[in-house]
């Protein structure tokens, strides 16, 4: 049976959930890119891409593509030169002038610009029309062969360069570049299909200079020089079918090393560190081995290619066939704490091979499955080499961050489906950003959902078993691993993208169970589980009463019915029991098994079979009930509070052998500062056989509970009695031994008792005078030369002592911090900090972890007012060419000191940072730092919170971080952490709070200068003088908020914009387009507009703002006037604010209108062009873009 | 019998003149005793009435009396010892004599005969000169028993033991104390030294001198500092596990003949394999070539003129293809092949001014 593209798709729709439906009119097959010129001097790039394409239609006549930032040169298809345009909306998210300063406008503006050219949804920035010569050839559905030239001159983000400033050749100065991004963001470094969903092969050349390595996916086929051997081509082939998205590149002077294990992998670092390559990937074809092993499955691509690069964009990132990773994750066999991070790095990207690179996802949607399978996988590779404890430790410590994230922020949701498209039905409506696509996301929001995937794939595993989800996963990758052998015309590759549907399903084939409920709960909600657990003792009828109240009101969390399982440690054993949570039974009555204590002298079983002798004077004497634990295999994603006696938080953390019951017991003890949970944590802390992580968490709650108890305490200071018996000389206790960290588990607690020991505190609330001697000498006799290891780590927490040492300076009447009256213990730590600090430069550790330590004390220091408070140390560490720890350490210091001291001139520099910097990590991780530690929130009243900031903050936004979606979803954070949703409030009004709308007739407060609800009655209550303005609006007005709403249709004039120039680009209907479209799709709101309106795409609140003004002036308009009444009270009180600010509005003012007087301009030069295009018909022509895309053809259209 | 003393005279003279060349004290010592037991011996034989004797039975008689008192005090020496002590008594000798099968009771008797010879002390003809200068302390007398013009004890510096320095520490406590302020005072100083040679920041306004900060520079390559280890580090480690590390460059070694090898056969693409030497880390000697398509050697261009096909260029070309089927995959095979036939076609010698570039994609005309 002959198949045409149009068929299968059809038939898969059909089926239902099961195929995949391309949401474009054609099919991509293959697709060449060639990158024949790199200069790495002006950074720039250019090259060409030719895409093979099948029609599925008749009848198409526009193809869109995604490209970003790219200059496109020329396009053809077929060899015949084709007409483009090129618009980007998400260049300037609010194009036009807007007073709008909400965050809540500005989401909806910035999901809809996304959408306007999301790939899923068949848009794209690229729109290239098949030349009309062509038109026969498409309706018989014939290949076409898009060719396109390009360039990429100093490209912002998508591709990073990365050259330093020395003498030399670009090789010898180990100048580098690479591809980077967060999620599909191809289309910044060449023109293609930049979906997972959209699958083809690649032949991938680079043309590079003859020193350099040019590293990419698929087989190098092979290298061949240029004619004057200056410069050497490299030929990939990717046959195996892979999206856009996954397709990467790193070119540089790499020193190459082939695995010694597995010939097929080739590992590639920057000059000089082939000996730490050679010993950080040592470890790799055993992460390999493991993965084969579980998923019966080999890895799919013929080769593998890790290359470790400078200026990462992030740790790690995965693509088809290659990972890159940051350099910094190489180390010596000297460092141990760096060598589990490094290892858990490698094996992640492998885990995203598999699933995430190989196996693609249909849509934005599924991707939950993607993340939750690698990041499930991964976890089954940490249980393997580290061990079940740390397996446990770490599934803990996740559940804890997702439960206190969805807490603070309002859920989570994996699995987010769109019916309806109405913003009012949106899932996420408590966020500050759509979730509807992975671009509007805040960074820190993915980070948890990636979390929060895995975790539930390991609620599915316990629900279904191991060996099944095994299973399914086998079953995914060999359908997959079939289909990406097949040829096109088969269409199989949808067999190789995952949805959550087509999951959903072979579990069920697999393992017969249904999971709905699950699925339901964990992945169609979001939201987590919040337990509040007590009990009593029934000791006429032996039972345990059991209560369980759920909070299922609070933002973030949801109801929970279904089983729940409790163990019970009694006497005489362990006893699991099953709970079925209900609707509303809080009682469960829990039968015991032990009637009394008769048999004092009976060993104790645990739940693990083993046998103890218990000290049990400390239990009560008429409950056999040593402690209980609810929910001990975590599969329940919550956070539980559960109350029992202090003895029975140190049975269990005594006697229970699940670290993360030790974990739990330690974090309650912190409550019962006694001299029994004292003994039981010191008793831990000795004993050889517990979990170091518990051993490590214990020291910190010693130390809580010493401080709590200091007023009783006489001894010796907690810890300092056991540190010498542990690792000090016998002879002289005050001297720690030479270092020896053979033993990993006591080099751990070496490093972390004397941090924990510093928090000590006496009666006076400061650090004992015994203990800053303690740590001073273990500084003193530190004495590394008989180690096997590097010390760098245990001496950087060293000085984290010291740092936590520090209180608060005894300040009189505010005087000014000299060196004379310099604290004498204060000036013994400086001492210490200057010799590290200085010795660094001489000597410098791995990762400069000294100086990261030595700048974090010196800031806590300033902090405490022993030394004075200078930005200036912090400034010139965090210079772009200092190491990268070393500049985020410093930036930190700088962004608190912004807060403590409101330095408005350090928060410029910040955000000029934020603009300039060269490193795209640090740009994001100041913007990141700055919303966890915000100068002010949108609460507070600070000097900072002015006009100027909104609008920079604004422009950054806006238009300041287009090429790097993390960084716009940064800003965004910020302004949200700043300012909050509504318009912030130190902006001053405009002229006319009343807007007119002139769609529904009405007269509505003009929505910029509502106030959030929340935030505003809030502040009304705290201090109601600050902000008369917003009780006087809000009295009136409170009704009309339900009003504020923006107006969707106008809300985003860049849709607009493109369908106003796609109706310019005369066409025929394309009656096949409009049916691929899901009807979910953004476009199918807004209303197309019609050629004759087509000049005025700008938006309807702005519009009535100029009547407004203009009413102002000098004529009234009658529906103004008769408003006035209404307007005209509340702005009384502020006609001198406004006259105040009249002169810059009335500059505004004037710069929009030139504006759009120059739009209109444009536009009818535009029109002109249509009417000359008419007459021209079918002569190719193209299109000037007004992003970067310029004709070569018509020059004149270029203004 | 006046001849033998006269011969012992002459013996006297006569060795006497045979130390002259001898210069050394001791050897004059020896020889002095020798002669005063020549003497004993002469005297003895004039007692026992000989007028004269030859020389040679003087000497062996000196001989044997010289063995005689030697093997007395020997003896006498192990009797002491025997009882544990060091200064031998009367007892000793009796004991020893008796050992030695000689009558004791005869020897007072012995010793009282009227006709005994006394015999004065030699005369002390070559006392040690020590230099004055370097006399430190008094010269220990001589004990009792030994004759006075014995030489004289050397300077007690030579023999005595002398506290001149406080006993070695090996006090575990100070020597880590010692180290400690040591390495300290080390840093302290250098790190001064540095912060006073060169740029510096400090904490606090009004002091830049007590806690100066070496100010911090920026690198223009960070990652380097801040990954590789120091060099002090990097000894540490060789000393460490220096047999790996020997095994290791073993195989580098290997591994950089193999590549010399193969480069022999392409000169142009050694620099590529020269690169990265160790890349054939490989553990089994015997797999010495791995296959990894980085390794494979950068292949020259295809030049292809338009209208002349089928033409051989030299040696060249065919040593390329040659090396590219030793060293082809399977996989790749169906690619590779046109491309050797493409070398077979080259021709150098034309001008370049427009040619086929035949690559997987299709045919591409250059200009």
């Amino acid at each position: 049976m002959p198949l045409t593209g149009v068929e299968p798709a059809r038939m898969n729709r059909k089926k239902g959930d099961k195929g995949f439906e391309s949401p474009r009119p054609y099919k991509l097959t293959h697709q060449v890119v060639c990158i024949n010129n790199i200069n790495f001097q002006r950074k720039s790039v250019v090259g060409f891409v030719e895409l093979t394409v099948f029609p599925t239609v008749a009848n198409l006549n526009r193809i869109k593509l995604n490209s970003k930032q790219c200059r496109i040169y020329r396009v053809r298809i077929n060899d015949l030169e084709a007409a483009f345009i090129y618009n980007d909306p998400t260049l300037e998210v609010c194009h036009s002038e807007s007073k709008q300063r909400n965050l809540n406008y500005f989401s909806n503006a910035y999901a809809a610009a996304v959408s306007a050219v999301d790939p899923d949804a068949g848009n794209g920035e690229l729109c290239i029309k098949v030349p009309s010569e062509l038109w026969k050839h498409v309706d018989e559905l014939k290949v076409l062969k898009i060719h396109i030239n390009f360039s990429l001159d100093q490209p912002k983000g998508g591709l990073h360069f990365v050259v330093p400033s020395v003498e030399g050749s670009m090789a010898e100065r180990g100048a580098h570049v690479f591809s980077c991004g967060y999620q599909n963001s191809t289309r910044f470094w060449f023109p293609c299909v930049d979906s997972y969903s959209e699958l083809c092969t690649w032949k991938l050349e680079f043309t590079v200079d003859a020193a350099m390595v040019a590293v990419s996916n698929g087989d190098l086929v092979e290298t061949v020089y240029t004619h004057d051997m200056r410069k050497k081509t490299f030929h990939y082939m990717l046959t195996i079918p892979t999206a856009a998205s996954n397709i990467s590149l790193a070119i540089g002077p790499f020193e190459i090393l082939v695995d010694p294990y597995m010939h097929e992998v080739t590992h590639f670092c920057l000059p000089q560190l082939l000996p730490l390559l050679k010993h950080t990937t040592s470890y790799l074809h055993e992460v390999f081995e493991f993965y084969e092993e579980i998923l019966t499955c080999r890895y799919p691509y013929s080769c593998f290619k890790t290359v470790f690069i400078d200026e990462a964009y992030v740790e790690v990132a995965a693509y088809a066939s290659m990972s890159i990773f940051s350099t910094n994750l190489l180390h010596s066999a000297m460092i141990i704490d760096e060598t589990p991070l490094t290892r858990r790095c490698l094996a992640q990207s492998l885990a995203q091979q598999f699933f995430g690179c190989f196996i693609s996802r249909m849509s934005w949607s599924d991707e939950w499955v993607l993340k939750g399978i690698s990041g499930y996988i991964y976890g089954l590779w940490m249980k393997k080499t580290f061990g079940v404890n740390e397996y446990r430790h770490w599934i803990k410590e996740e559940l804890d961050r997702i439960v206190a994230y969805e807490l603070k922020t309002g859920g989570v949701l994996l699995h987010p489906i769109f019916g309806g498209g109405k913003e009012k039905d949106n899932p996420a409506s408590h966020l500050h950003f759509s979730i509807k696509h992975p671009h509007t996301l805040s960074w820190e929001y993915y980070t948890m959902f990636q979390c929060k995937a895995h975790l539930v794939m390991r609620l599915i595993e316990n629900r279904i078993s191991m060996e099944f989800m095994l299973q399914v996963f086998n079953k995914l990758l060999s359908l997959a691993s079939t289909a990406s052998s097949q040829k096109f015309q088969s269409h199989m590759w949808s067999q190789m993208l995952v949805s959550t549907s087509g999951f959903l399903k072979s579990i069920s084939n697999v393992s017969g169970k249904d999971i709905q409920p699950l699925i339901k709960q964990w992945v169609d909600q979001s939201g987590v589980v919040k337990f509040y657990g007590s009990f009593a003792f029934n000791r006429k009828r032996n039972v345990l009463e059991l209560e369980i109240k759920q909070d299922y009101t609070s933002p973030g969390t949801q109801k929970y019915v279904g089983p729940l399982k409790v163990t019970v440690q009694e006497l005489d054993g362990s006893f699991n029991h099953t709970l079925q949570i209900e609707e509303n039974s809080l009682k469960h009555d829990i039968p015991c098994h032990s009637k009394s204590r008769r048999n004092k002298k009976k060993k104790i079983p645990l739940m693990n079979g083993e046998e103890v002798d218990m000290d049990l004077s400390a239990m009560d004497a008429d409950s056999p009930l040593l402690w209980i634990r609810i929910d001990p295999d975590m599969s329940v994603l919550r956070k539980v509070e559960f109350e029992q006696a202090d003895f029975m938080w140190q049975y269990q953390l005594r006697y229970e052998r699940d670290v993360v019951a030790q974990q739990e017991s330690i974090l309650a003890l912190e409550k019962f500062p006694t001299p029994a949970s004292r003994l039981a944590l010191t008793d831990i802390l000795e004993q050889e056989q517990c979990f170091y992580r518990v051993r490590m968490s214990a020291c910190f709650c010693l130390a809580k509970i010493a401080n709590s108890m200091v007023s009783t305490w006489t001894g010796p200071p907690a810890m300092k009695s056991l540190f010498t018996r542990m690792f000090c000389c016998k002879s002289c206790p005050n001297i720690v031994k030479t270092n020896n960290f053979m033993s990993f588990q006591s080099y751990f607690l070496q490093k972390t008792m004397p941090v924990a020991m510093a928090l000590l505190r006496d009666v006076h609330n400061l650090c004992p005078k015994e203990v800053l001697t303690f740590i001073l000498d273990l500084i003193k006799y530190n004495d590394n030369r008989k180690n096997k290891f590097s010390d760098n780590y245990y001496r950087a927490e060293m000085i984290d002592a010291l740092a936590n040492s520090v209180t608060p300076a005894v300040s009189v009447n505010n005087e000014v911090r000299t060196l004379d009256n310099l604290n004498p213990d204060v000036r013994l730590i400086l001492e210490e900090i200057t010799r590290f600090l200085n010795m660094e430069k001489l000597l410098p550790s791995y990762r400069h972890t000294i100086t990261v330590s030595c700048l974090r004390a010196i800031r806590v220091l300033q902090k405490n007012g022993h030394v004075p408070s200078d930005p200036a140390l912090f400034k010139s560490y965090a210079e772009y060419g200092h190491f990268v720890d070393i500049r985020i350490a410093a930036l930190e210091a700088v962004v608190d000191y912004t807060k403590v001291d409101r330095s408005y001139e350090e928060l410029q520099w910040l955000l000029n940072m934020i603009q300039n910097d060269p490193v795209p990590y640090v740009r994001h991780k100041i913007l990141n730092m700055l919303t966890k530690n915000p100068p002010f929130t949108k609460n507070m009243e600070s000097p900072l919170c002015n006009e100027a900031l909104v609008d920079q903050l604004w422009k950054l936004m806006n238009s300041g971080t287009s090429h790097d979606w993390r960084l716009r979803c940064g800003a965004v954070d910020l302004y949200f952490t700043l300012f909050g949703l509504s318009r912030p409030s130190c902006l001053p009004l405009p002229e006319l709070g009343l807007v007119l709308n002139l769609k529904e007739k009405k007269a509505v407060l003009n929505p910029t200068i509502i106030p959030e609800a929340v935030a505003g009655n809030q502040e009304a209550a705290n201090n109601p003088s600050s902000h008369p303005q917003l009780v006087g609006f809000q009295n009136p007005f409170s009704s009309s908020q339900d009003e504020e709403e923006i107006d969707m249709d106008t809300v985003h004039d860049s849709q607009a914009f493109i369908s106003h120039h796609l109706n310019m680009l005369e066409r025929p209907s394309t009656p096949g387009l409009s049916k691929y479209r899901p009807a979910s799709s953004r476009s199918a709101l807004i209303p197309q507009h019609s050629t004759g309106c087509d000049s005025t795409p700008t938006t309807k609140p702005q519009w009535s703002l100029e009547l407004a003004r203009k009413g102002t002036g000098k004529e009234q308009s009658p529906l103004e006037m008769g408003m006035h009444p209404v307007a005209s009270a509340p702005l009384s009180v502020f006609t001198k604010e406004s006259t105040a600010s009249k002169h810059s509005d009335h500059h505004h003012h004037h710069h929009h209108e030139h504006k759009k007087k120059k739009k209109k301009h444009k536009h009818k030069h535009k029109h002109k062009h249509k009417h000359d295009s008419k007459e021209k018909d079918k002569e190719p022509f193209t299109f000037s873009s007004p992003a970067s895309g310029r004709s070569i053809r018509s020059p004149s259209l270029s203004d | 019998m006046a001849d033998a003393a006269a011969t012992a005279g002459a013996g006297g003279s006569g060795t006497r003149s045979g130390s002259k060349q001898s210069t050394n004290p001791a050897d004059n010592y020896h020889l002095a005793r020798r002669r005063t037991l020549q003497v004993v011996v002469s005297s003895l034989l004039t007692e026992a009435g000989f007028e004269s004797a030859e020389k040679a039975s003087v000497e062996t008689l000196t001989e044997m009396l010289q063995s005689y008192i030697s093997e007395i005090g020997r003896s006498a020496k192990s009797y002491c010892e025997h009882t544990a002590r060091t200064q031998p008594t009367l007892s000793d000798i009796v004991v020893t004599l008796v050992e030695m099968g000689f009558n004791v009771d005869t020897l007072p008797a012995y010793a009282k005969r009227s006709q005994r010879m006394v015999i004065t002390a030699p005369p002390v003809t070559n006392q040690p000169v020590t230099p004055k200068a370097l006399t430190a302390g008094q010269n220990r007398p001589h004990p009792p028993h030994i004759p006075s013009h014995f030489p004289e004890f050397p300077d007690p510096h030579t023999y005595i033991k002398t506290p001149t320095y406080r006993e070695p520490v090996s006090d575990y406590q100070v020597l880590r104390e010692k180290a400690a302020s040591q390495r300290r005072d080390v840093e302290r100083a250098l790190t001064r030294f540095m912060a006073k040679t060169g740029e510096t920041q400090s904490l606090f306004k009004d002091d830049v001198s007590t806690f100066p900060l070496i100010a911090a520079r920026p690198f223009t390559i960070p990652y380097l500092t801040a990954l590789l280890p120091s060099e002090l580090e990097m000894q540490q480690m060789e000393e460490t596990d220096s047999s790996e590390q020997d095994e290791q460059t073993d195989t580098e070694n290997l591994a950089l003949h193999i590549s010399m090898e193969d480069s022999g056969a392409e000169k142009e693409n050694t620099s590529v394999l020269q690169q990265n030497p160790s890349l054939s880390g490989s553990r089994n000697g015997e797999e010495n070539i791995i296959d990894n398509p980085y390794l494979r050697p950068v292949k020259k261009p295809k030049i292809r003129r338009k209208k002349r096909p089928g033409k051989v260029t030299g040696k060249k070309g065919l040593f390329a293809a040659v090396l590219i089927t030793k060293k082809t995959v399977q996989r790749v095979q169906d690619i590779w092949i046109p491309l050797i036939d493409s070398r077979f076609v080259a021709p150098l010698s034309h001008p370049r001014t427009s040619f086929l570039f035949l690559s997987s994609s299709g045919l591409q005309v250059f200009h």
